[in-house]
Parts: C-alpha cells; sequence; structure tokens
C-alpha cells in the first residue's frame, strides 16, 4: 500500500534523523519546562481559590467555568493550553508535508513510483499519526503528574482523558490539513508556515469586516480552523463531539484544496 | 514494441511554446538519443512523459498506457535533471522505500537496492547519506533509483553533466549492459557521448521534432570521418583529395577531417594505404559524419 508505506516513511523522518531527534528533544524539554513551572504550580493554585475568579482573570476570552467543567484540574488546565498551543506546533512541525522534497526533487521519483494522491494523502496521514502521538505523549505526561502529585485525582483523571484525547485529535486535524495545503505551494516549510499564518490572520480581517459590512452571517464563524474553540471550552464531557463536524467538514475542504492543487502543480 | 507515442504534444508556458505539436513514435530496442540545443524542449518533453508537469494540448502514451497510469510504475523510471534525494536519510533507506512503492514486499526491497547499487559500483555508499558523496557518486547513486524492478523503459535527462571522466565511463558502460534489457532514452548535450550509445536519435530544435531516425542512416553513406593526431594539415588535404572518388576534405572545428566521397566508391582502403605510406597515424576512421557534423555541420 504506497500510502501507508508513505505515511510510514513520514515517521521514519522524525524518528531516524538526526533533525527529527532535535525536534523531539527540543519539544520534550519545552513540554516539560511548561508541565512543572505552567500546568503544576497553576492547578496547585487554582484548586486553593475561588475558580470563577482565576478563569476570569486567566482566561477572560474564553469562558469563566471552563476549568471548573473538569473534575481534575491539571486535565481542565491541560485541555485549555492545549486547545490553543498545539495548533500553533502543528502549523510548524506539520510544514514540510511536501515543500522541501518539491524544491529538491526528491517528489519526482516518488511520483514514478505513486501517484501524486497516494503521496499527498500519505504524507496528510502520517503527519497527521505524529500530531496524535503529541497529543498522547503530553496528555500521559500530565497524568503521570496527576498520579505523582494528586494520586487521589486519578480516577477521575483518567476518566476524562479520553474526552480530551479524542477533541484534541479532532481539533488539529484541519490544522494538518491547511500545512497539506500550504506545503503544496510552498517551497520550504517556513515559507508554508509562514503562509499559513498571513493567509489564517487575512482571512480573519476578511471575515470579521464580511460580517460587519452584511450582519452577522452563521456559517462564516466556522470558516477558519479554531474558530469553534471558544464555543467548545463552554461544553462539558462527551458533549464537547456536538462540535466535531466543524473539524471535519474544514478538514474536507483543505484536503480537497491541496489534493487539487497538488494535482495541478508542476514538479 | 512502441515505447513512446505522443500525438500534438504541447507544453506552452505562458506565450512561449517549450514543446510545439509533437508527435513522436518511438520503438524498443537500442539506447535512443534526445538531443536539441538548450530549450529545444528535451528536458519538457521528458518531464512530459514522466508525468511531473501537465501538457498543454495533445496526447502521451508511454508503454502503451496514458502517462501517470498506475500499470507503470515499476515498467518506467527516469533519472530526472536536478532531482536530489533527501540528505537526511541513507541511500538504503530511501532506494528501499522506492523499491516498496513499486510493489516489492519482504526482504525483496533490500535485495534489490543491494542488486542496483552493486550495478552502478556503489555498494560501499548505502549506509552514507547523499551529501557524503560526490557529485558523480550522486548521480550514479540516482542511476541506481532508475533501475529498480528492471524497469523496461529508462529515461535519463542529462546523466553524464557536470560529472568526471571516470563516472561517465562507469554510467555509460552500465547504460551500454543494462540497455539489453531495457530501452534507454538518453537527452544530452554530450553527442560524442550519444553516438558512442545510441542507435537512433530524435532531434528537437524551439520545441519542435526536427528530426528522427536511425544514427547510421544510409543517406552517410557519401561521407568518412577521419580522426588524425598530427599531420602537416596542408599536405594530408593535398594527398587525400587526389585519392579516386575523393570529391571534397575539410578541416572540422574539433580536428576532424571530413571527406566527401562519390557514391559506391570506397575510398576507405585507399586513404589507408595512403596514411600508412606516408607513416601518419589514425585515431579513427568512421564511415558517415559525426552527428555534431550531420546536425549542425
Amino acid at each position: 500500500m504506497p500510502v501507508l508505506s508513505i505515511a510510514k516513511n513520514e515517521w521514519a523522518r522524525l524518528f531516524m534523523s538526526k533533525h527529527g531527534w532535535v525536534a523531539i528533544f527540543a519539544f520534550g524539554l519545552i513540554w516539560g519546562l511548561f508541565l512543572f513551572y505552567v500546568i503544576r504550580p497553576a492547578a496547585q493554585y487554582i484548586s486553593s481559590i475561588d475558580v470563577g475568579f482565576i478563569s476570569d482573570f486567566l482566561f477572560p476570552r474564553f469562558d469563566v467555568d471552563a476549568l471548573s467543567r473538569w473534575d481534575a484540574t491539571e486535565i481542565g488546565l491541560y485541555w485549555i493550553f492545549a486547545l490553543y498551543l498545539l495548533p500553533f506546533f502543528t502549523m510548524i512541525s506539520a510544514a514540510d508535508q511536501i515543500a522541501s522534497d518539491k524544491a529538491r526533487g526528491t517528489l519526482r521519483f516518488l511520483v514514478l513510483r505513486a501517484s501524486r494522491s497516494q503521496i499527498f494523502f500519505g504524507r496528510f496521514l502520517g503527519q497527521y499519526l505524529v500530531q496524535l502521538l503529541v497529543i498522547l505523549v503530553t496528555l500521559v505526561s500530565v497524568l503521570a503528574l496527576i498520579a505523582f502529585y494528586s494520586p487521589d485525582n486519578v480516577p477521575v483523571a483518567l476518566s476524562e482523558a479520553p474526552i480530551v484525547m479524542v477533541n484534541l485529535a479532532l481539533v488539529l486535524l484541519p490544522y494538518v490539513a491547511l500545512m497539506a495545503l500550504f506545503s503544496v505551494l510552498s517551497s520550504s516549510a517556513r515559507q508554508a508556515t509562514l503562509y499559513a499564518i498571513i493567509g489564517w490572520i487575512v482571512l480573519w480581517f476578511l471575515l470579521g469586516y464580511i460580517q460587519n459590512k452584511f450582519g452577522p452571517i452563521a456559517v462564516l464563524d466556522w470558516v477558519l480552523p479554531g474558530s469553534q474553540f471558544s464555543s467548545l471550552i463552554k461544553l462539558r464531557g462527551w458533549d464537547t463531539l456536538s462540535l466535531a463536524p466543524i473539524p471535519l467538514i474544514q478538514t474536507i475542504v483543505l484536503l480537497t484544496l491541496g489534493w487539487v492543487a497538488m494535482h495541478r502543480s508542476d514538479l | 514494441m512502441n515505447v513512446i507515442n505522443t500525438k500534438g504534444l504541447s507544453k506552452h508556458y505562458g506565450s512561449v511554446a517549450a514543446l510545439d505539436s509533437l508527435d513522436l513514435s518511438l520503438e524498443s530496442g537500442e539506447p535512443i538519443a534526445l538531443i536539441g540545443p538548450n530549450g529545444a524542449g528535451k528536458t519538457t518533453l521528458l518531464s512530459l512523459l514522466c508525468g511531473f508537469i501537465r501538457p498543454s494540448a495533445g496526447t502521451a502514451q508511454v508503454l502503451g498506457h496514458a502517462v501517470g497510469s498506475k500499470a507503470l510504475s515499476g515498467k518506467m523510471s527516469a533519472l530526472p535533471q536536478d532531482a536530489h534525494l533527501d540528505p537526511r536519510f541513507s541511500i538504503q533507506k530511501q532506494l528501499r522505500l522506492f523499491a516498496r512503492l513499486q510493489g516489492m514486499s519482504g526482504g525483496e526491497p533490500t535485495k534489490e537496492v543491494h542488486r542496483v547499487l552493486d550495478a552502478v559500483q556503489m555498494a560501499d555508499a548505502s549506509g552514507k547519506k547523499p551529501g557524503e558523496l560526490s557529485h558523480g557518486m550522486r548521480k550514479r547513486v540516482s542511476l541506481a533509483q532508475a533501475l529498480i524492478g528492471k524497469p523496461a523503459l529508462i529515461l535519463l535527462d542529462e546523466p553524464t553533466a557536470g560529472i568526471d571522466p571516470p563516472n561517465v565511463k562507469i554510467i555509460r558502460d552500465l547504460v551500454r549492459s543494462e540497455s539489453k534489457n531495457a530501452t534507454f532514452v538518453i537527452s544530452s548535450h554530450n553527442l560524442d557521448e550519444l553516438e558512442k550509445l545510441c542507435g537512433s536519435v530524435v532531434y528537437l530544435s524551439k520545441g519542435k521534432l526536427i528530426e528522427s531516425g536511425p544514427l547510421d542512416a544510409t543517406s552517410d553513406d557519401g561521407f568518412l570521418t577521419l580522426r588524425l593526431p598530427s599531420v602537416p594539415e596542408d599536405q594530408f588535404l593535398r594527398e587525400c583529395s587526389k585519392l579516386p572518388g575523393v570529391l571534397a576534405v575539410q578541416r572540422q572545428a574539433q580536428g576532424d577531417y571530413l571527406i566527401h566521397q562519390t557514391e559506391g566508391h570506397a575510398v576507405d582502403q585507399a586513404l589507408l594505404s595512403m596514411l600508412a605510406k606516408n607513416g601518419w597515424r589514425y585515431r579513427h576512421l568512421i564511415k558517415g559524419r559525426s552527428l555534431e557534423e550531420r546536425l549542425y555541420g
């Protein structure tokens, strides 16, 4: 199966190259610092004071009770931080699905043996699985933190962890698809990330302008990846899946655009 | 067997026609030289046949299948110009992936990678990354990837460009030995090289087909090409012109002498006798004109 071989090779790009290990080490280091110097002290602090006050103070743009919807405070904190930080990580780490191989000509060797669709979706699948691994590893590290510092919270954290895992897996889907699209249109990973950020900001302003000029248009609220975040953190437990169609539809649209761009581009 | 068939194949970049309504039919067999000046459309043609770019008009079939067809995987391969392997992975790892994508499984990819690296005399480099190799070695490795799965058609775009004579010789010998199993189409500016390797030629200029046919064309029988290391030029021209059947003798820019003879006259025997009599050694004597002379003379 060429798609699986190509997806597997994306993992090899991460785990079997020096560049990949440097990225893993850097991410591990940053995540470790974040876990011990942000999530843990914040969880201790929030547990000791009025949740309504602190969530209002820390996350005024979100929902005042965002944290109180989670029985394990660390899981609630992880959920909110991951929701806003992991997409940025994805936009950087998944940016080189096609770009550098296309610029270097390596893609030509692949196109002789696999269709453009197989390459495009294989790379997307591989990168998405890498993002799933990131979610899994970071979530397990939070569970380990809970087990070590607040063992009483372990059962409730274990029951909430799958909800966070599934939701984050859905949230990151359109971001990987977004980078698949921009990776086809760019000649380097850095350029793909820049294009994606610029594109996102331009679209955000454009949508705001349209809504200001012509009044609220409901469907435009869901065009941008991440547009459901503020609604998502207001939901509790598996109710969060009620917003799942948004990232799924965004992913289908972005993948279709990327697939068309891949088929139309000269190699 | 027909290996390449194009009908009205065109590629335009804005108002520039890189390839203009090309009708071409090539049969399997001896290597085919694809020649023409810069901008003639050689790389464009090969890129279209490989599916790297899409035609503006017309159709192309390779081995009886449409370009990009799944059926071509493993049957057609190429050494694209300016295409490089991923610098982050070893040669072996990348070639194994190519073999797997061609449908090989289990221990087959590893065996096949050893075979093709042996063929280009690069077995020692299998664990190395592309950045650790010289330009010529990288070219040989790129050629190795084109041999994976023993394809029936191999397209080589400038395989010897910018590489040193030892590497050129290895590539030439390899093409010669592999041409028993596959049809090669070789694009190059090195006409001497192509003449040594190829049985037929496709000549493009400004995106159009100028000539297509065998290299040893019978229409070229009225010529002999002689290369001499060092002889008194005026004396040679005088003596040679006197030989029966010789119509004209010209000194070519690259140092060869082009002898125009009358039809049906065997000038070569008399010419060799004249050289022996004067004690002049010759490097080679070719029936017909060099490819360069035929095309640009």
